[in-house]
């Protein structure tokens, strides 16, 4: 399909148009961080900003979210579906890391035995309209793993801020559908394109970290017991504030919400992290990840080494959430310095 | 001893000095086996946390305006590697800006740590910057470098470059702060090396809480709701209070469940007030549970109403002297109890 | 590959609890299908578990005590810990319970067969090793495996699970049943002594044999050291590792030791598997 234009006055139109048929989600401005939000007010997207607080994964991975509801009738008990699952969403405004990130998720909610339904139905269900980064922050190291501020495969349509305008490419059959119901964006010129290419460029070398993280990885095969677990969580105050920010973090909790009054209730989710104590904390009282030593240790080997062991994919997209709020700059990119520096000797994983 | 006629700028420099000096002298004279301070962030507004133990290090410690997390946090629970490998503690000497000294005075009166074991090395804080507020006048700039040039904060961005006056840029907490050192402990003074005050009460006005006690109940209500709507629960406040030490927070208890850890906003908001309710008589207005908010959320009004109601009640500031019990841990006959008992 | 969604429970009702211990704080709960295709569909093996629900209180994963070849119904012994299993006790004959599964990976029936079984288990932790008893005694299998020896320890005899059934095992011939307590106690004539100690006097041949031990840490420590004594390799000694759970299908990610989910890698590990992850369970 050709490139097109959309002009960023056009972006109200666009949004008219789109959500006749989708919940359109996008950046906005909420109480000063940037959130990917239900768009009710065209005028609240945000079209100049470098990413958002919150991950977009909170739109179809939500802090809370319904498994289902269940009423007793009786003696019976009657169990509902959650119901917002095969609505459509658009998520315009995404990064190419988050959108990465949706790819991840969704590998991990699909793989096994069983599938997360709820997860994966609203993945198929939502359309990603994305945006290069044409000025990665400081703290951006996407093209380390495997990324680039211009990457497009994991979106359905991609975009190119060229100023007053954007350069629009369909990347997918759903893209393709979405666009072809647009009759009225112009064709983009060639000179569109080549300026698309320079931003590209300029995007790729602005990004000022690189780490080599299939040392890593090789390194954390072993090492499970290194000294270095100690230094690296001495002052991690163990808060979730890394793993709510971050976009491949999926971890949840599930609680039953009762309402004796009316004999019925739901079974939740939320977000968890294996940052806090209870994670792992059994009714016994044995707690194999006693204290932060393990508890760090496990979220660096989870995004490093168990997830390229299990999937072949590294659990990280390098969008530097994490290193911009951690409360005691914990910053991961020193963190995967220093584990580099370990020596590659064997070690045996049995203490 | 720190010139507080010189700019902010000199001020750090002197500071800084005085951090390196005493802490090079607790190590070489064997006095502490470890040393908690501040080192350089690896972005603009941090520091990070840094815990030394040989004199080589020394220079790594460092004193600036962004020197936001209450190293108390790290000594109750004892943080795992501040012991040796029997178990047994190592002994510690800690950067003590005030409200740090007060976190650990107040820990030692409700006797959670022996300020005998603790080498304070006080310094005369010169304010944290609130980063949130310092981010949102710049909207969604990138800064790329953030220094202390005089009394002014220069942040710099690719295409900017921007000055603000520092003193006006503070943690709202630092900007009616009168313990900018650790309190001197009258029966225990080798606990502080560097600089201390000696204060036994504060002479505050509150009355920037004024304006919030003014405001009718729908305001408040409303000031509430506005102020805890984006918090996703990720407890970076709690685990950044010194005061919060509680092995099986409230939050987590399931028998009883007493609310739930979703983001809705009922249960948010019993969450934060909740907590603020346990920090009554504790709380030492550090501002590090606002300054290490992800999403920005400024609690400084909700512990500034506290520590009012607290003062009035009580005639009492946490933090100042170790054996005066604090108010939540006794009851005296005095209380006023005009809640549930007529006045007479 | 399970297409639903995966954590809607089936329904269950109780069909009757019987205390298992003195302090009445074991139960085990017979559970039947409402609906008997669900009934159809729950195919286990011996090891696995479910996620057992208590609408509005929570659910948690629980061992299979029953043997896929006890009909009709699905056994569940549960002690009273936590919130969920204190509301379990609370439950009547009639109330309804919900039930995730069979989820894990279960004992590997398939690798056990023509092997000699050894089984070896500490208090309350005996629900799936009763499973995998009751399966190899059918008759339908008992010929697919060898001799079947069975070594059971508890504290004291009042916390002994299973009786009845531990009375008809002790009556037949084709498998060895040897109980142990903790402590010399009136009117107790088997064995005294912990368990590993126990394992070591009768001295099991490692000779074409698969062990599954189950039990406290400790417990389950100590048996270890002895079978290797007595030249058991890795590969031959199973274990059922117990974490916390709450989705039961991998997808919560609290169940994890190293680059494995106890919940679906597991709960079955071989000492040899074992060894290879990090000690973190």
């Amino acid at each position: 399909m050709k490139k097109k234009i959309l002009l960023k006055e056009q972006i109200k139109k666009f949004y008219e148009k789109l959500r006749e048929n989708y919940n359109f989600y996008g950046p906005i401005e909420e109480n000063g961080n940037i959130v990917f939000s239900k768009i009710l007010d065209p005028e609240d997207i945000i079209l100049n900003y470098y990413n958002s607080k919150i991950p977009p994964k909170s739109v179809i991975l939500p802090q809370k979210e319904i498994l289902f509801e269940y009423e007793k009738k009786g003696d019976e008990i009657e169990i509902e579906e959650p119901e917002n699952i095969e609505e459509k969403n658009i998520i315009f405004g995404i990064r190419p890391c988050d959108a990465h990130s949706f790819y991840l998720l969704k590998n991990f909610f699909e793989y096994g035995e069983y599938e997360d339904t709820l997860f994966t139905r609203k993945r198929k269900n939502t359309t990603l309209i994305g945006i290069g980064c044409n000025t990665p922050r400081q703290t951006c190291f996407c093209t380390s793993l495997g990324g680039h501020p211009f990457k497009k495969e994991d979106m359905d349509i991609f975009l190119v801020d060229l100023g007053e305008k954007y350069l629009v490419k369909s990347i997918s059959k759903k893209g393709e559908e979405i666009l072809n119901q647009i009759s009225w964006l112009s064709d983009a010129t060639k000179s569109d394109i080549q300026k698309a290419e320079k931003l590209s460029k300029t995007a790729e070398e602005l990004i000022s970290t690189e780490i080599d993280i299939e040392k890593a990885i090789s390194i954390l095969k072993n090492n499970f017991n290194h000294p270095i677990w100690k230094e690296i969580s001495e002052n991690c105050i163990g808060c979730g504030s890394c793993a709510f920010l971050c976009p491949t973090c999926h971890c949840f909790d599930v609680i039953d919400e009762e309402d004796h009054y009316n004999n019925r209730g739901k079974r939740i989710r939320i977000w968890d992290t294996c940052q806090f104590t209870l994670y792992t904390l059994e009714t016994s009282g044995h707690n194999p990840r006693p204290s932060k030593i393990e508890r760090c240790r496990n979220r660096i080997l989870h995004k490093f080494s168990y997830y390229p062991s299990n999937y072949d994919l590294i659990g990280c997209v390098g969008c530097g959430r994490c290193i911009n709020w951690c409360p005691a700059n914990n910053d991961l990119r020193i963190i995967l310095k220093k584990i580099n520096k370990i020596d590659k000797k064997e070690e045996s994983i049995v203490a | 001893m720190v010139n507080r006629l010189s700019t902010i700028q000199e001020q750090n420099t002197k500071i800084e000095q005085l951090i390196r000096d005493k802490a090079l002298k607790l190590l070489k004279e064997d006095e502490v086996d470890a040393i908690i301070g501040y080192s350089s962030g690896t972005i603009p507004f941090k520091t990070c946390p840094i815990i030394i133990r040989s004199e080589e290090d020394v220079d790594k410690l460092i004193w600036n305006n962004f020197c936001a997390m209450n190293l108390a946090k790290y000594l109750v629970p004892l943080i795992p590697t501040l012991k040796d490998e029997e178990g047994k503690n190592l002994r510690v000497g800690i950067i003590a800006k005030g409200c740090v000294g007060r976190a650990l005075i107040h820990l030692a009166a409700e006797k959670q740590l022996d300020l005998k074991k603790i080498k304070m090395i006080g310094i005369p804080c010169n304010g944290i910057i609130n980063r949130s507020q310092l981010l949102r006048e710049l909207q969604q700039e990138e800064i790329l470098e953030a220094s202390i040039s005089d009394d002014e904060i220069i942040l710099k961005g690719r295409n900017f470059q921007k000055k603000f006056p520092i003193k006006e840029y503070l943690n709202e907490l630092c900007k009616k702060c009168e313990v900018k050192s650790p309190p001197k402990i009258p029966d225990l003074v080798e606990a502080c090396v560097g600089e201390c005050q000696e204060i036994s009460a504060i002479e505050q006005d509150f009355e920037d809480v004024s304006e919030f006690e003014s405001k009718t109940s729908e305001e408040r209500w409303e000031y509430i709701k506005e102020l805890l709507s984006p918090c996703i629960r990720c407890y970076a406040c709690r685990e950044a209070c010194p005061m919060c030490y509680c092995s099986l927070c409230f939050v987590d208890q399931k028998l009883p469940r007493w609310f739930g850890k979703t983001t809705e906003l009922s249960e948010t908001i019993v969450f934060h007030l909740v907590r603020a309710m346990h920090l009554a008589g504790r709380c030492v207005a550090c501002g590090a549970c606002s300054s290490v908010c992800p999403m920005g959320i400024d609690l400084h009004l909700i512990t500034r109403k506290l520590e009012q109601i607290v003062k009035e009640r009580f005639d009492f500031t946490s933090g100042l002297d170790p054996q005066i019990a604090p108010p939540m841990h006794q009851f005296k006959m005095e209380d006023k109890q005009e809640f549930i008992l007529e006045e007479e | 590959m399970h297409k639903e969604n995966p954590y809607i429970p089936k329904i269950t009702t109780i069909k009757s609890i019987i205390s298992e211990n003195d302090v009445n704080d074991i139960k085990t709960f017979e559970l039947v299908f409402d609906k008997s295709e669900d009934y159809k569909n729950f195919k286990y093996i011996p090891g696995q578990f479910s996620e057992l629900s208590i609408f509005g209180k929570g659910e948690c994963p629980i061992g299979i005590a029953s043997s896929p070849t006890e009909k009709d119904s699905i056994k569940f012994t549960i002690k009273k810990m936590g919130t969920v299993t204190t509301a379990f006790h609370n439950m009547e004959v009639g109330e309804k319970i919900g039930i995730r599964g069979p989820l894990g990976n279960g004992w590997p029936i398939e690798q056990m067969k023509g092997k000699n079984i050894i089984i070896i288990g500490g208090g309350f932790a005996f629900s799936t090793l009763r499973s995998l008893t009751e399966f190899i005694l059918d008759e339908k299998h008992r010929d697919d495996y060898e001799d079947l020896l069975v070594i059971y320890g508890n504290r004291n005899p009042g916390e002994v699970l299973y009786k009845n059934d531990i009375k008809c095992w002790q009556k037949r011939d084709d498998i060895e049943v040897i109980l142990t307590i903790d402590n010399e106690a009136e009117g107790w004539d088997y064995k005294v002594g912990y368990v590993a100690p126990v394992v070591k006097e009768v001295g099991p041949s490692p000779e074409n044999a698969l062990v599954a031990v189950c039990g406290p840490p400790i417990m389950i420590k100590t048996t270890i050291d002895v079978l290797e004594e007595l030249n058991f390799k890795g590969v031959q000694i199973l274990n059922s590792l117990e974490m916390r759970m709450k989705c039961g299908i991998g997808k919560c990610g609290r169940c994890n030791v190293g680059d494995k989910y106890v919940c679906i890698d597991g709960p079955v590990f071989s000492l040899a598997e074992l060894r290879k992850l990090p000690d973190e369970y």
